[in-house]
């Protein structure tokens, strides 16, 4: 196919919002926005992972699917990550009384 | 017209993805992040994984961001809203970081720096059609991806089922264990035993309503070190 989207633009896509996923970790300071951003940085690795699937030769013996796969894996993993995450930062705020990830320094010297 | 989709759709991701991290109010940036959840979801029809996408439309939009949200609703900051906006002067730094890392990727992704014997991925343009072609040979692979992409959810359980099966109940354990730090790390450890509902409920239900508390207790207990 001629007119097809080049895998470059999938790439640029993932890097830009990775890239905005990590400004988001560096400068929010409430701590369901930092999980928030989180889940944009999973979500650009995710683009990534089937993008190379789609596009790539498949290293022998790995299957009709490792990119795919790889990506419901990741997204089984981030599930996890958020049910944690928000059961801490419940756990943090009924301590603290503050959702605000630079109250939370006990453990600072 | 396939790039002209991509481009609309890429151009509301990147906006969406910025609102997130920008926005002052904290359930607008939820529902910028419900939005490039689905932006992400139509890359993945895109890319002709449409099984992949309705596991993000159920998995992220359905659960994660409501499960956001809710965390949203449950911590209110009662020290006054400051928490939720960005300092200035963070801005210029972190804006700054932002741009130099995505400076660094995609100068690797525009270099098509490529192991030897192996073709420059970078450029590449065309996909395995996933129609069948009649005329020209194929190799193996591209008849197999043929059919695991026309018949997607099949394929995926079934390869599931037998080459990741190992990865499989890997996540399943991961499940099982993050449903039980979760559910301990929000279990209210009240070391004070509940008082009885009312006194003559207490007094006057007899031997018959004791069983239930008196199994009830111990677990209680343990659960809270």
């Amino acid at each position: 196919m001629n007119n097809d989207i080049p895998l470059n633009w999938f790439l640029y896509f993932a890097a830009a919002s990775f890239a905005i996923g990590l400004v988001g970790v560096m400068l929010r300071r409430n701590a369901i926005a930092v999980l928030m951003a989180i889940e944009i940085i999973l979500n650009a690795a995710n683009v990534n992972l089937v993008a190379f699937w789609r596009y790539g030769t498949p290293a022998p013996g790995s299957g009709p699917l490792p990119g795919v796969i790889l990506a419901i894996l990741v997204i089984t993993v981030a599930a996890a990550e958020v049910a944690v995450g928000i059961g801490l930062i419940l756990l943090c705020y009924r301590r603290w009384r503050v959702a605000d990830v630079d109250r939370y320094d006990t453990m600072s010297g | 017209m396939a790039s002209i989709l991509f481009l609309v759709i890429a151009a509301i991701g990147l906006a969406t993805a910025l609102g997130t991290v920008l926005s002052r109010n904290l359930v607008r940036a939820g529902l910028y992040l419900v939005a490039f959840f689905f932006a992400i979801a139509c890359l993945f029809v895109l890319l002709e994984a449409e099984f992949l996408a309705a596991i993000q439309v159920l998995v992220y939009i359905g659960a994660v961001a409501i499960l956001l949200m809710f965390g949203i609703m449950l911590t209110r900051d009662t020290l006054g809203d400051d928490t939720t906006a960005i300092p200035v002067g963070w801005m210029i730094p972190g804006l700054f970081g932002g741009l130099c890392v995505f400076t660094v990727l995609a100068v690797g992704i525009n270099n098509s720096i490529a192991p030897s014997g192996w073709t420059p991925w970078s450029g590449t343009t065309s996909r395995p059609s996933i129609i069948k072609q009649e005329s020209d040979p194929e190799p193996a692979w591209v008849a197999e991806r043929r059919e695991a992409v026309n018949d997607m959810g099949r394929v995926i359980g079934v390869e599931l089922m037998t080459r990741y099966v190992v990865a499989f109940e890997l996540a399943g354990l991961l499940l099982t264990a993050a449903l039980v730090g979760a559910i301990a790390l929000a279990h209210r450890a009240d070391s004070a035993p509940k008082p009885p509902r009312s006194v003559e409920q207490a007094a006057g239900s007899g031997p018959g309503a004791d069983p239930p508390s008196e199994a009830g207790e111990p677990v209680a207990s343990s659960l809270s070190p």
